[in-house]
């Protein structure tokens, strides 16, 4: 018999890193997105191209690429040993910074379109009104690509609450710390098919109501 | 034309008859580099090839369960052997144990401050342990059975992370992403030298460590599959099984519960 005390820690597990992913996500992809819809610099191309790769790649390259640079003996993971002490690997930080990194790009990408889709004319009419290049995002940029950055939000909260291959590498398998997706590969492993049948249901009805919301705020129905 | 078309058949021919099919067996990843140096030997003895798929034994009981084409299978433990005879899977007849093993504590090899044996899973710099996940791995089995049996498991809660194989427990060692974790003696033989063993656990925690084998019931190369077993308790088999650290098999087969 499946009981909802076996269901709900990898479900809230799973929330919260997805909840996390997503916000640091935003605090990055969006400013980016915008000085990348308005400015030109040089290595512009390959910026791009390496902001946009996680979409394309295997989360498995992700999360191999995630242990060089953050295992215990990886390129950054032993100075932040060796100064403090403290390893991403296996912690929830660890697993946040995976699916962050997977997701990355589908808010990136929409928020970039939605501001590029900002008629210039109202920036440089409230810059010449005397607004700041920061008050110009804030009030002007922002607001008039609200609905595509809401589309992304939504869309990167799902791919990173369905994130398994880099999130399997880095957060590796825990006694008793255990993501939704993965509990689901577990369960297959142990042959516990009525187990992974419930979390599948579970990760389902998430992600649908999710998609939903996304489906009715690109429509329009809520956007206004 | 037709003497060349008969040259060609008559080597083709004789490709088909000397390249007897090769008998598959699914083992315990442990037995990774033995069993590959062990297939060799008996290669060039017999011409018979023998290929491997290795994984945790949990994992190759349950792709044998689901009809994976596997003429023979060699577990580390008699769990999966039991279960397998239980479903009618296994020629019993031909079950027999091929090795045994020690259960180990290790630690990254360039870890030189670690206190030495048990207090290590309590010294403040000891962080996380890696075991094999104990549903399908035999040596996560074992490492629970120690655990439990040290009175440590309170204290190691939280702190334990799975393997999905005993190699990746050994491999997560190996990079230092935990501070020890728990594996069979043959792995550290076969680690290059990336763990050391600060503890060899005694049998009394941990019921004894054995490699039951036994031919597929289904197999359509029972006969080779059979072959190939015996092999595996020749001198010479045996001499390539001390090299890599693995031991005798323990005495006395506990009595099937079916039986």
């Amino acid at each position: 018999m499946i009981s909802l005390n076996d269901l709900w820690p990898p479900t809230y597990l799973s929330l919260r890193i997805a909840l996390a992913a997503t916000a640091i996500t935003t605090l990055l992809a969006v400013p980016l997105a915008f000085i990348l819809a308005r400015r030109r610099f040089a290595g512009q191309t390959i910026l791009e191209a390496a902001l946009t790769l996680p979409l394309v790649l295997p989360p498995t390259v992700v999360g191999f690429v995630l242990i060089l640079c953050f295992g215990r003996r990886g390129w950054i993971g032993h100075w932040l040993d060796r100064w403090f002490d403290y390893t991403l690997v296996f912690r929830f930080e660890g697993a946040v910074l995976a699916a962050a990194v997977v997701a990355f790009p589908l808010l990136y990408l929409p928020a970039k379109a939605a501001f590029a889709a900002v008629e210039r004319d109202f920036e440089d009419t409230a810059r010449l009104s005397g607004a700041s290049g920061l008050q110009v995002f804030w009030h002007v940029s922002l607001p008039m690509a609200r609905r595509g950055i809401v589309s992304g939000l939504t869309l990167c909260f799902a791919r990173a609450l369905g994130e398994f291959g880099a999130t399997i590498m880095v957060f590796g398998w825990q006694s008793g710390r255990i993501t939704l997706p993965i509990s689901i590969y577990t369960d297959y492993v142990n042959d516990d098919f009525a187990h992974a049948t419930a979390a599948v249901l579970t990760l389902s009805a998430i992600s649908v109501a999710t998609i939903a919301f996304y489906n009715r705020w690109s429509a329009g129905h809520l956007a206004k | 034309m037709r003497a060349l078309f008969v040259t060609l058949l008559a080597i083709v021919s004789s490709f088909a008859a000397r390249a007897a099919e090769p008998v598959n067996v699914a083992a315990a990843i442990s037995m990774r580099e033995s069993l590959r140096e062990i297939g060799k030997l008996y290669e060039q003895q017999t011409g018979q090839a023998v290929t491997f798929t290795f994984g945790a034994s949990g994992q190759l009981m349950a792709q044998i369960r689901n009809g994976a084409s596997i003429d023979a299978f060699i577990s580390a433990a008699a769990k999966q052997i039991d279960d397998l005879d239980k479903a009618k899977l296994i020629d019993p007849a031909t079950r027999r144990d091929v090795a045994g093993n020690e259960l180990v504590l290790i630690v990254p090899s360039d870890d030189v401050t670690s206190p030495n044996g048990i207090r290590l899973l309590t010294s403040p710099a000891f962080k996380r342990l890696a075991i094999g996940e104990p549903k399908t791995v035999p040596a996560g089995q074992y490492a629970e059975q120690t655990i439990a049996k040290l009175g440590l498991a309170e204290k190691l809660a939280g702190r334990i992370v799975y393997g999905a194989n005993v190699r990746q427990v050994l491999d997560y060692v190996a990079r230092g992403e935990v501070s020890a974790g728990i594996v069979y003696r043959s792995d550290v033989v076969d680690s290059n030298r990336k763990a050391r063993p600060v503890i060899i656990f005694t049998e009394n925690v941990h019921e004894p460590i054995r490699y039951p084998a036994a031919v597929i019931a289904p197999s359509k190369h029972a006969d080779a599959a059979r072959a190939f077993l015996d092999y595996l308790g020749s001198d010479r088999a045996i001499a390539v099984f001390t090299a890599h650290g693995f031991t005798r098999p323990p005495r006395a087969e506990p009595v099937p519960a079916n039986k």
